[in-house]
């Protein structure tokens, strides 16, 4: 037996480990037995999704876009909204008011995005057109954006289509109302184009009613009535009848988009504060003349467009809030301008908005050349069978577009108000939904209720790619049809990043162009602004659960999902609490 | 290549160099210019490194004992009061044996509240197991960064290396910095001893009951002990690419002296002027720069000390209810040379709090401890004004 020192540990034969590392694996401590609550990976509604008056997967393809997949963005996006191109230039896009990046820094530019991919989709051959899988045939009144909505939806779905159009081109309002400024004639062209060689049976310069009786239709297994409003409202002006310089301004816009330029003289005062009256009133300042917007209310009540005025105002245009028009100043019986009560504003209205109300004894005299009423219009609705019943001018239909007189159904401005190119293509897929369901249930198919509130996103539009069962190209998790609000994200993981703004043309050299004025974003800018997107709700594999979980519990799925390993999962919330997107919730079930 | 830099973005330097791949920091004058320096080198893609945002020191430390049990090369800096509030982890760093490196820039503790230089911050955190550096320079300081990774990496122990506020942190000098090439030579990417491995995963920290703990603190103190050789190794490494070496206490012109100064940090600087003109003067004075105060160079000071007739060790610090730290250090040392080779020791305390250590009052000293047989007491202050 040798020596021992005793100064010094006697740790021959002991094998202590440098330090203080568990000598068993820790697997064998399933500290899952612990928790009381567990989390679960649920896939929410984003706001914008649920703000889109067309229903369309926007979070969706901000997502497809952020991996690199443009073409199959564009896909999911042209899925829900037949004219993606129209509607990145002149739609008032609700998903931006309702877009939770503008509580952190600002709104993703989402009709620029969507503008980017809608010109890309232009740009490819179209698609081979649907199978016709149906018998059953459907005519559809009017090619605006309702009207080819249904009619492409419904081409989709197997049926045969046919469009009657009063005009001598497709496009409604599209092409009637909106100046090509802002809507360049060659983009609507290609887009009605590609919904037509989807196999439509397009009759142009037919208008029903007139041209073709409302009887012969009896021929198709259902109608779709989308003709839009195209009456231009009375103005109300004390003496007006009779004066030609007093005149619609739908009617004058007509004429301008058709191609003519009307001689308005030089003072134009348009009597409005909807984008009818910014349309005339560009317009009229592009045809040369100074021109003078008229609003009863103030500029924070004005229906149109804020980017619309914006864009007025660079131009040149004036604005005259709280004042109304009352009469007509003659001068040897010439027209030489209108008499203006100025107002205030009162009580609110039921819209909510203050009402303006006179202030007694204060008028004043506008001097102009032509007067262009912008004030709402009306739908002709003259032509329907009495069946089909109307209140306050709108066709009465339910959600899903069906009158009170099967197989009527009706979308667009006939039904919507306010109105908008938004709101009419979601009515139009609506009612494409409502048609297919009834012609299935007429031929005897076993069809259960349409479940239209699993069809919306979150409370919003329906979707097209829900009601078809097709293949959603983004793997959810447990989907739950509810909007995410900002305060169930957790914001601290993002960065500001200042928002890419559409370029603009020079305003110096506006006058007489009537070319288009918002050049959009370069593809390179779109793609960064669809990286601004949080992806509200949705997983989008940040990886940060599998970071944080203290007890490595969470790990990659081989289709880039995750999964966690309950048996070691104690509950604590973390993945919860830190997940951005508020996409992991935390639950008794199960437990 | 040579850059005129501060300390402190001499230790950021000193880091990239480096290639370390976990940051974790929170800011505290006069330490922030390091970290927003790698902040920054993270940020443009020079560093590729995670640099891991916390609200605390607490968590720096916690966050960087994380990255280092992962197998990562990892980096913290901090300063007084922040230090402080690692103190637990400063614990578990070394008792975990993980080779975590951290710039600390000496700033008086507060109250009262104060951000210049004194070593109470670090010298407060003696016990905790961390190998302790102090820097004389910015080259110096850019040198010790790195080689502090292979030190620690080499014994498994962390590294605190030490600047002063302000006298280096925020003065510019000189720094030639060494090439990458040079440095990836000198300094391989970190193999980990042992490290976390998700695919057996084990507890790291477990409880150690009373028949093992002693045999790791043994094993940690036999680390400190290699330390000081390995130490040696990793200087002689360093010279032969960059022909600069420190040694763990440098002996300045301290042949057949009497009186010897002993300091650290910059004072040496002040101090070494002083010498050479008392030298000048035909004054049998020198100079010990203490660099490596964990482990202790005992043996180093015993054969540079034993002989000598008197020495003043001049502290920026203060063990309250005791004396200037490096002072009762020395004594301890000095203990068991033979009582004829003892010289007497007189123990300082001056510039706390940051008060200017001047070449006037290192003169005054030297006066002084000539002109005494014995010193007045354990700790003798200096410049105090009552």
């Amino acid at each position: 037996m040798s020596e021992r020192d005793v100064t010094r540990p006697n740790d021959t034969g002991r094998n202590i480990p440098p330090v203080a590392i568990s000598e068993t694996s820790t697997l064998v401590n399933p500290t899952g037995s612990w928790k009381y609550i567990m989390p679960r990976y649920e896939d929410r509604v984003a706001p914008c999704n649920a703000g889109c008056p067309v229903g369309i997967d926007i979070e969706g393809y901000m997502y497809l876009i952020r991996q690199g997949r443009l073409r199959e963005a564009a896909d999911l996006l042209v899925r829900e909204n037949p004219m993606p191109a129209v509607t990145g230039r002149v739609c008032h896009h609700p998903c931006e008011d309702s877009c939770n990046r503008a509580s952190l820094d600002e709104a993703v530019a989402i009709h620029s995005v969507e503008r980017r991919l809608g010109d890309m989709i232009l740009a490819a051959p179209p698609p081979p057109a649907p199978e016709r899988t149906r018998t059953e045939t459907v005519a559809v009144i009017g090619s605006g954006p309702a009207g080819l909505s249904c009619a492409c939806f419904l081409t989709r779905m197997g049926y045969g289509v046919t469009v009657f159009e009063a005009a001598a081109e497709a496009g409604g309002m599209l092409r009637l109302g909106i100046p090509e400024y802002r809507l360049p004639r060659a983009i609507l062209d290609r887009q009605i184009e590609r919904i037509q060689a989807a196999g439509i049976d397009l009759r142009t310069s037919t208008r029903v009613g007139t041209d073709v009786p409302w009887t012969e239709l009896d021929e198709f297994d259902a109608v779709f009535v989308a003709p839009g409003a195209h009456v231009g409202k009375d103005s109300r002006i004390e003496g007006a009848e009779g004066v030609t310089a007093i005149r619609p301004g739908l009617e004058f816009l007509k004429e301008v988009n058709a191609g003519e330029r009307p001689d308005l003289g030089e003072r134009v005062v348009v009597v409005g504060g909807g984008n009818t009256a910014m349309d005339c009133a560009r317009s009229a300042l592009r045809l040369g003349a100074d021109v003078t917007v008229l609003y009863r209310r103030t500029p924070r009540e004005m229906p149109a467009i804020p980017q619309e005025v914006r864009e007025a105002k660079q131009e040149g245009v004036e604005f005259e809030f709280l004042a109304a028009p009352i009469g007509v100043e003659l001068d040897g019986g010439d027209f030489t301008g209108i008499t203006c009560q100025r107002m205030e504003l009162g009580e609110p209205d039921e819209s909510g908005r203050r009402r303006p109300v006179p202030i007694e004894g204060d008028v004043f005299t506008v001097t102009a050349d032509t007067v262009l009423t912008a004030i709402g219009e009306d739908c002709d609705l003259s032509f329907l069978p009495d069946e089909v019943h109307t209140t306050w001018g709108l066709v009465e239909v339910d959600a899903l577009g069906e009158s009170t007189s099967a197989p009527v159904f009706a979308g667009g401005d006939v039904v919507d108000l306010p109105r908008s190119v938004a709101d009419a293509l979601g009515g139009g897929k609506r009612a494409a939904i409502g048609i297919d369901h009834f012609l299935r249930e007429k031929a005897g198919e076993d069809v259960t209720e349409v479940p239209l509130d699993a069809l919306r996103f979150g409370g919003g539009n329906v979707s097209a790619l829900r009601y078809t069962k097709d293949e959603d190209p983004i793997p959810r998790e447990a989907p739950v049809n509810e909007t995410v609000t900002w305060d169930q994200m957790n914001p601290n993981h993002f960065h500001t990043v200042p928002r890419h703004e559409d370029h603009f043309h020079d305003a110096v050299d506006l006058r007489s162009a009537f070319g288009e004025t918002n050049f959009g974003l370069t593809q390179k800018e779109a793609i960064e602004e669809a990286e601004r997107c949080l992806n509200c709700g949705v997983c989008n594999r940040c990886e940060l659960c599998l970071i944080f979980c203290p007890d490595m519990a969470i790990s990659r799925r081989e289709d880039g999902g995750f999964e966690i390993d309950m048996r070691y999962c104690k509950g604590c919330g973390l993945c919860a609490a830190e997940c951005p997107r508020g996409a992991v919730t935390m639950t008794r079930e199960g437990i | 290549m040579k850059k005129v830099m501060i300390g402190n973005h001499a230790v950021s330097w000193g880091v990239l160099r480096s290639r370390v791949e976990v940051i974790s920091a929170y800011p505290i004058t006069p330490q922030t210019q390091i970290v927003e320096a790698l902040s920054d080198m993270v940020a443009d893609g020079s560093l590729p490194a995670q640099y891991i945002k916390v609200e605390s020191e607490h968590s720096a430390m916690a966050a960087c004992i994380g990255a280092s049990i992962a197998g990562t090369r990892t980096f913290t800096a901090t300063s007084a009061q922040g230090l402080a509030l690692m103190h637990e982890m400063l614990h578990w760093a070394a008792g975990g044996r993980l080779p975590v490196v951290m710039a600390n820039v000496n700033r008086a503790m507060a109250p009262g509240w104060n951000i210049w230089t004194d070593q109470n911050d670090s010298l407060s955190q003696r016990d905790t197991g961390w190998i302790q550096l102090y820097c004389e320079t910015n080259q110096e300081v850019f040198d010790t960064t790195i080689q502090s990774f292979k030190l620690a990496e080499k014994v498994n122990l962390p590294v605190m290396l030490v600047l002063d506020a302000f006298f280096l942190s925020h003065t510019s000098e000189p720094v030639d910095v060494t090439e990458q090439e040079d440095v990836d030579r000198f300094l391989p990417r970190r193999e980990a001893t042992f490290k976390m491995d998700t695919s057996d995963p084990h507890a790291f920290g477990a409880l150690v009951r009373p028949d093992a703990y002693t045999e790791m603190r043994w094993h940690q103190q036999e680390a400190m002990r290699e330390a000081r050789d390995v130490f040696r190794q990793v200087e002689d490494e360093w010279e032969a690419i960059t022909g600069r070496r420190y040694g763990a206490v440098e002996a300045y012109r301290t042949e057949d002296a009497d009186l010897l100064l002993v300091t650290s940090g910059t004072i040496t600087s002040t101090a070494r002027t002083v010498v050479d003109e008392r030298r000048a003067a035909g004054e049998k004075v020198g100079l010990l720069k203490v660099k490596m105060f964990r482990p202790f160079p005992t043996d180093e000071l015993r054969s540079h000390l034993g002989g000598v007739d008197r020495v003043a060790v001049l502290d920026r610090n203060i063990s309250p209810g005791h004396g200037g730290i490096f002072a009762e250090e020395t004594r301890s040392a000095l203990y068991d040379v033979p009582p004829e080779d003892r010289p007497i020791l007189f123990g300082y305390v001056l510039g706390l709090g940051g008060r200017d250590v001047t070449p006037g009052v290192i003169n005054d000293i030297i006066d002084n401890t000539r002109a005494k047989n014995q010193p007045e007491r354990e700790d003798l202050w200096v410049g105090v004004e009552l």
